[in-house]
């Protein structure tokens, strides 16, 4: 069942593919929206202090177990954790690093064809004429099949890029570790900070509309987003909207770094490596997320709509809004298309990662070849990826994405953190981070990562719990039609889980009988 | 924009690409 482990070939690719990991839509979609609804300016503290205390030091935990994991040949979470703890139960907690990339695939990669659509739609001038949100809300509905009207009757153009999404992503899989995601971050990345610059760029120079109210240029936009209400630290809220925006930016409590730090050199460093993918992911989420799509709604717009649109949710800043900012700037088709284009690069350079967890289960664990591995986890995807698709209007997604997008992760994030400091201990994982490290990480680190995160995590954990869970389990907000489709929805992810467990169950006996054979 | 806003604009500007370039200098110095 030993399999010679793949290695990053570069460590310029290793970095770009763990950033691009890490930044996806919410650089762009989420970050801007959660600062000017939280303080503006001032919400940049609150988040900074977390990026210090929860995110860059989770960033190194994640690295150093991964390297770990690989030096033993394991390359998902549920084996590592074997490795931190000697505990029959360790393996199905970190069987969540393997559930929650694959739920959230579920739904992931539909979203990211949306995006490769809306370019190719910007580029033909589908949307444009539409001149409301209103009409572009329908235009979108339309075409996710949520509604049948003038611009869609069928679901078919969705699903069509869709499965041309899907393939691209098992395309680049199949080339494997080297050859496949690193080759794709090599060129995405880059091409995702020029076209980000570029629409910067754009927006900053954008003129006011005919007919423009006082609030509407890009000094009010910027001010929208940065200006500093200092009364707004004094509210929790806004501490917890910002480590929620670390941990959810940074990608971690999702099981994919370990899984990509495995695949590390015994020896390399995980310490400047890191570092380089958290700052990577900083400046596309602060200087370039913070500046391109709030900028322009507020031009075209005005304060109060931005707003509005601010407080709806990232979809309608990323599909309703900018589609509009698109249709009235020279050149639209073209920044419209960059636009979306970006948006397509950041999520295809994080579903790839999404799926990788599970591959390398089923060839460490059941001995499949590279490409087996890939189209059976494939296979499965697209098979729980449809529901998603023909269940849209009724909240099937929103579900996935409350269990295992944020609920998964923020408890696998807080119960890695204690194994990790607490059971495997701050002695001998304060030598594995340092380990090989071409970076001195300061000494308050350990402190840091034994007494604040644990703390801290549980604290954002059980506020984020209080707040979320009793109305989401008692259905509350949930419409009498949608709830078989909800009810569904938990119990495919029900499904998942278990099966996992089962997977990683099987995956170590084998492990052990192999181990006991060649003793 | 106010003078405050421009103050953590700078701020939290410089500290990503100060930190970003640092990195991206430590990782070509040592290759």
């Amino acid at each position: 069942m030993a399999i010679a482990r793949e290695r990053w070939a570069t460590k310029i690719g290793l970095v770009l593919a763990l950033a691009g990991n890490a930044i996806g839509l919410g650089n762009f979609l989420r970050f801007p929206r959660q600062a000017a609804l939280n303080g503006g300016g001032a919400f940049l503290v609150p988040y900074f202090i977390c990026l210090l205390a929860i995110g860059i030091p989770l960033m190194w935990v994640e690295c150093s177990i991964g390297r770990m994991g690989g030096r033993h040949g394991r390359g998902h979470t549920a084996g590592m954790f074997e490795l931190l703890w000697r505990h029959p139960i360790s393996k199905y907690i970190g069987a969540l690093g393997l559930f929650i990339p694959f739920a959230v695939a579920m739904y992931y990669v539909f979203v990211e064809s949306w995006c490769l659509a809306y370019s190719y739609f910007s580029l033909t001038g589908s949307y444009f004429g539409l001149g409301s949100m209103d009409e572009i809300g329908h235009f979108l509905a339309g075409f996710q099949g949520v509604e049948k009207n003038q611009h869609f009757s069928s679901l078919l153009p969705a699903y069509g890029f869709f499965v041309l999404t899907f393939a691209m992503n098992v395309a680049i899989l199949l080339g494997g570790v080297a050859r496949g995601i690193e080759r794709l971050a090599l060129w995405a990345m880059p091409l995702l900070f020029v076209f980000a610059a570029i629409l910067m760029v754009r927006v900053l120079t954008l003129d006011p509309p005919p007919g423009a109210g006082p609030d509407q240029n890009v000094m009010s936009g910027l001010g929208f987003v940065w200006n500093p209400d200092f009364a707004a630290l004094a509210n929790p809220q806004v501490w917890l909207a910002a480590a929620g925006q670390i941990f959810f930016t940074l990608s971690v409590g999702w099981g994919i770094i370990h899984t990509y730090a495995s695949y590390i050199g015994p020896d390399d460093d995980v310490a400047l490596t890191g570092l380089s993918t958290v700052s990577l992911n900083e400046v596309a989420e602060v200087v370039l997320g913070g500046t391109i799509a709030l900028t322009a709604s507020v031009v075209f717009f005005g304060v109060v709509q931005a707003q509005a649109i601010a407080g709806q949710g990232s979809f309608d800043l990323g599909f309703h809004a900018m589609p509009l900012v698109m249709e009235q700037i020279p050149g639209g088709r073209i920044f419209g298309a960059m636009w979306f284009l970006l948006l397509f690069f950041a999520g295809v350079t994080s579903s790839v990662a999404l799926m990788q967890p599970t591959i390398a289960m089923l060839r460490e664990d059941f001995g499949l070849t590279r490409n087996n591995a890939v189209l059976v986890t494939a296979g499965l995807l697209f098979l729980c990826a449809n529901p998603v698709i023909f269940f849209l209007g009724h909240g099937f997604m929103d579900q996935l994405d409350f269990w295992a997008g944020s609920f998964g992760l923020l408890l696998f994030g807080f119960l890695e953190i204690v194994v990790f400091a607490w059971v495997f201990g701050m002695t001998r994982g304060w030598a594995e981070i340092t380990h090989g490290a071409r970076l001195r990480i300061p000494g308050i680190f350990r402190f840091v990562i034994q007494w604040v995160m644990p703390l801290g995590m549980g604290a954002i954990l059980l506020s984020w719990s209080a707040t979320n869970l009793l109305p989401e389990l008692t259905l509350e907000k949930v419409a009498e039609i949608d709830r078989p489709y909800v009810l569904g929805a938990r119990l495919l992810l029900v499904a998942v889980l278990v099966g996992y467990w089962v997977a990683v169950r099987t995956g170590s006996r084998r492990r052990a009988a192999a181990a006991e054979g060649a003793a | 924009m106010t003078l405050a806003g421009w103050i953590f604009l700078a701020l939290a500007w410089g500290f990503v690409l100060g930190l970003a370039g640092y990195c991206v200098f430590r990782t070509f110095r040592d290759g």
